[in-house]
């Protein structure tokens, strides 16, 4: 369970599995319903669906007989809740940046100036 | 406790996987050219003065700017507490590309979570547009509360900075 966060990256790396997701936002499907729009062998949309299970971002029913697929929430928060954090780790350090690199450039010419004043005394 | 992060760190990047698609892409124009940006990344003296959330410091900051070169870097909170984190660079193509990766260490050394940062600098008329994309490789559980107690370190601080302006200008 502790590497349950990286279990949900790697699920969601692949464009196929994401458009597998984005589907069950709009409620559940079967396995052939998920398929459909993809040029893929059903056992290959089945390991997919394998890997987005394991990683406890759908269920599947047991109760009918085709096993609606259906999307659990809770792991796309924790990936939510990661992705805002260090985006804001970033977006203060670009800040920071930003300031730094505005004193870096009023150095740099107010070298140049006192490299110009240097020259013209010298001619 | 160097030769465990060697491990976690190989293992993060062995387990790797080419994607075209990133798990998030953070853009910003700098008002500065292109070398000089670049510079800000790539020399130690430049990079520890702003890497980190607002307030923090870097009492330690070592870049080896060569592929396969390390990176260590310790981030210090304003409420003392230390990030250590350390990374390798992948390619470097002055001054327009820079990959690295980089762990998040927990208090035993062992890797948090690694990251791929892809840094891609374009010109754009005297300016310079920054692209930086991140891939999470591995990240544990602990990787949130991680990132949420950093930054708590600095609101924090924050806070205790809005409380004594409040007191100096007689609003208590």
């Amino acid at each position: 369970m502790a590497d349950r966060l990286s279990e949900t990256f790697g699920a969601l790396a692949d464009p196929t599995r994401r458009a597998i997701l984005a589907r069950l936002t709009s409620g559940e499907a079967s396995v052939t319903e998920l398929a459909s729009p993809f040029a893929m062998s059903m056992p290959a949309i089945s390991k997919h669906l394998k890997v987005l299970e394991r990683a406890g971002l759908i269920a599947r029913g047991r109760e009918a007989q085709w096993r609606p697929c259906r999307l659990q929430a809770g792991p796309l928060h924790d990936v939510a809740g990661w992705v805002e954090h260090y985006r804001r780790f970033w977006e203060q350090s670009f800040d920071r940046l930003d300031d730094y690199l505005r004193e870096l450039k009023k150095k740099d010419s107010k070298d140049k100036e006192k490299k110009h004043v240097r020259k013209q005394r010298k001619g | 406790m160097s030769a465990n992060n060697a491990k976690v760190s190989a293992a993060g990047i062995s387990n790797a996987k080419q994607s075209s698609e990133w798990d998030l892409v953070i853009t910003r124009v700098f008002d500065a050219p292109r070398e000089l940006v670049f510079k800000a990344w790539t020399e130690t003296k430049h990079m520890a003065q702003w890497w980190g959330p607002k307030g923090f410091t870097n009492p330690v900051c070592e870049l080896d700017v060569r592929a396969g070169g390390a990176i260590r870097i310790h981030m210090r909170a304003p409420n003392g507490v230390v990030y250590p984190m350390s990374g390798v660079f992948e390619e470097i193509i002055e001054p327009e590309r820079l990959v690295f990766v980089s762990s998040a260490l927990d208090d035993k050394g062992n890797s948090m979570f690694d990251v791929r940062s892809t840094v891609i600098f374009a010109e754009q008329r005297g300016k310079t547009a920054l692209t930086l994309q991140l891939r999470v490789i591995k990240a544990t559980a602990q990787a949130p509360q991680y990132l949420k107690g950093m930054e708590a370190g600095w609101t924090q601080s924050l806070d205790r900075l809005g409380d004594l302006l409040d007191v100096i200008t007689g609003r208590h």
